[in-house]
């Protein structure tokens, strides 16, 4: 009773968190983007509100630059169970142009944490990664919680 | 009592630490930390040929990637002592001043939010997705645009999109004349930021400020009013203020985006015709060339060996101005509150910063190269 009601409420109000770990911040302005009246994120229920500390969807963009490799790990830690991972632009999926000989840079996020799910795009158009984090956030924390019990 | 900000914090967009030393509510002074961005752009493009390069040069900052790659190839096209057709000058003009009306109102959105005054925030960013359409019709892309080449643009801009940038500007027009005037008549808007983060005239110079947080401590100077195309072709004025705060830094923005509108009717109305492109030889050779960057000047030095680069610096503009904040704005500030509304009226863009030669005062120079950055960790 109890956990199904947990999961009605987590599905109806998420809070996320934007990481940039070092990526150019077009990914970032997209997200930005979102909370235009255009896209509306809250009419969805998604708050931004970039504290790690109470969030059930974590946003990465960027490939993980020299600071970010403990970094990383230690905000993840923060965030309280049940949280889904999603990283946004081909960054943090491959590290992208930055991937070559000379680069400071140490792709792919998902060596460092465990990522849920993983949008392409340089930078994704803001309806793609809206789409994404209503496809894979309200379920995907919902029943994540029933897991962790 | 110091007070952290960041690198993770609600009230940054982007990895940065804002170290506040305080007593009570008052802030005294302020220190930021960088290295959390830094990729090592330059060192990637070394011995690459500028198609290989181009489009890095563009990821150097998301908001003003096209400034970027402007920059990059007219110094490219300086080495070669030739220049673009004259239809494609003024097709980077209008890309380079819808970029700059898109990255002034993200700038004030960001300030506004940082003011918790959700209403304009909202305003702010809702125009924006109108001049974003104007970008994506233009260049068929809405952030990295890609459509600078050495020798002009990769494709010409159609009639019909021509036109319907125009009646996206009327509309705009007609959204956007509101807000300034909110902004500066707002009783409560102007108790927070009239006389806040207050920076002087000698205080910018020795900072070395530029762009729109120099012009609002009485600098005029504007590197738009002496690039070959501004300067010959386009009738407009250097907007700057006085007063030196957070609202005049605001204001300035907002007058800016006045100007850029006209800029980009004058540049539609009067389109010459002709190629957007032209081959161009590079030779061996040195260049340094700038342009006026949303935020300020923005440099690129370039040595190439006829068809590699042989080395390569990009100064941005953001290094000079948070230092700027840090140093003088963010002095015997009020409150915690005001010092992030403080920070965020800079306009700061961490990505663009991570590769720069520091100036002290009293002009020595270090590099901030890789060695640094492992050290800081």
């Amino acid at each position: 009773m109890l956990e199904a009601l947990k999961g009605i409420i987590r599905k109806s109000s998420i809070h996320a968190c934007l990481i940039n770990t070092g990526g150019c911040n077009g990914c970032d302005i997209e997200i930005v983007a979102l909370l235009s009246p255009r896209y509306d994120l809250e009419q969805y229920g998604i708050y931004f509100h970039n504290n790690p500390r109470e969030a059930d969807v974590i946003l990465i963009t960027g490939p993980v630059a020299e600071q970010w490799k403990e970094n990383l790990q230690r905000i993840y830690a923060k965030a309280p169970e049940p949280k889904i991972v999603v990283t946004i632009g081909a960054c943090p999926l491959s590290g992208h142009v930055y991937d070559q000989e000379g680069s400071a840079i140490y792709p792919p996020v998902r060596e460092f944490i465990p990522v849920d799910a993983e949008v392409p795009g340089c930078p994704p158009r803001p309806s793609e990664i809206l789409q994404a984090l209503l496809a894979v956030g309200p379920d995907a924390i919902a029943a994540k919680g029933r897991q962790s019990k | 009592m110091i007070v952290p900000i960041g690198p993770m914090h609600p009230g940054l967009k982007e990895p940065l630490r804002l170290k506040l030393h305080t007593r009570g509510e008052k802030v005294l002074s302020a220190e930021i930390d960088y290295g959390y961005v830094f990729r090592g752009i330059e060192k990637i493009m070394e011995g690459k040929t500028w198609q290989k390069s181009v489009y890095l040069s563009e990821r150097v900052c998301g908001i003003c990637s096209y400034v970027h790659t402007m920059t990059f190839v007219e110094t490219f096209e300086k080495i070669a002592g030739d220049e673009a057709p004259i239809r494609a000058q003024y097709l980077r003009i209008i890309a380079n001043e819808l970029d700059r009306i898109q990255s002034h109102l993200l700038a004030n959105s960001t300030y506004f939010n940082s003011m918790e005054h959700e209403t304009l925030f909202m305003y702010m960013l809702s125009a924006r997705e109108l001049i974003m359409d104007a970008i994506e019709l233009l260049a068929g892309n809405r952030v990295h645009m890609a459509w600078n080449v050495v020798g002009g643009v990769r494709l010409d801009a159609r009639e019909t999109h021509l036109k319907s940038i125009m009646d996206i500007l009327d509309k705009f027009e007609v959204q956007y004349n509101r807000y300034p005037d909110m902004f500066e008549h707002g009783p409560l808007l102007g108790l927070r930021s009239r006389e806040v983060g207050r920076m002087t005239e000698e205080q910018s110079i020795k900072a070395r400020a530029v762009g729109p947080i120099a012009r609002a401590s009485s600098i005029k100077h504007d590197w738009r009013s002496y690039h070959p195309t501004y300067k010959d072709h386009f009738d407009f004025n250097v907007i700057w203020r006085d007063e030196g705060d957070n609202f005049a830094r605001t204001m300035n923005r907002f007058d800016e985006i006045t100007e850029s509108v006209k800029i980009i009717r004058q540049a539609i109305e009067n389109l010459p015709e002709g190629d957007v492109r032209k081959k161009i030889d590079i030779p061996a050779g040195y260049a340094d060339w700038r342009n006026e960057a949303p935020r300020g000047e923005v440099a690129y030095m370039i040595e190439t060996n006829g068809n590699l680069i042989k080395n390569i610096s990009i100064r941005t503009p953001s290094i000079m101005n948070i230092d700027a904040c840090a140093k003088y704005m963010l002095k015997d500030v009020a409150t915690v509150a005001d010092a992030v509304s403080t920070y965020a009226s800079v306009d700061p863009c961490v990505a663009c910063t991570e590769r720069v030669v520091i100036v002290d005062e009293d002009g020595k120079s270090r590099e901030f190269d890789m060695q640094n950055v492992k050290v800081i960790k």
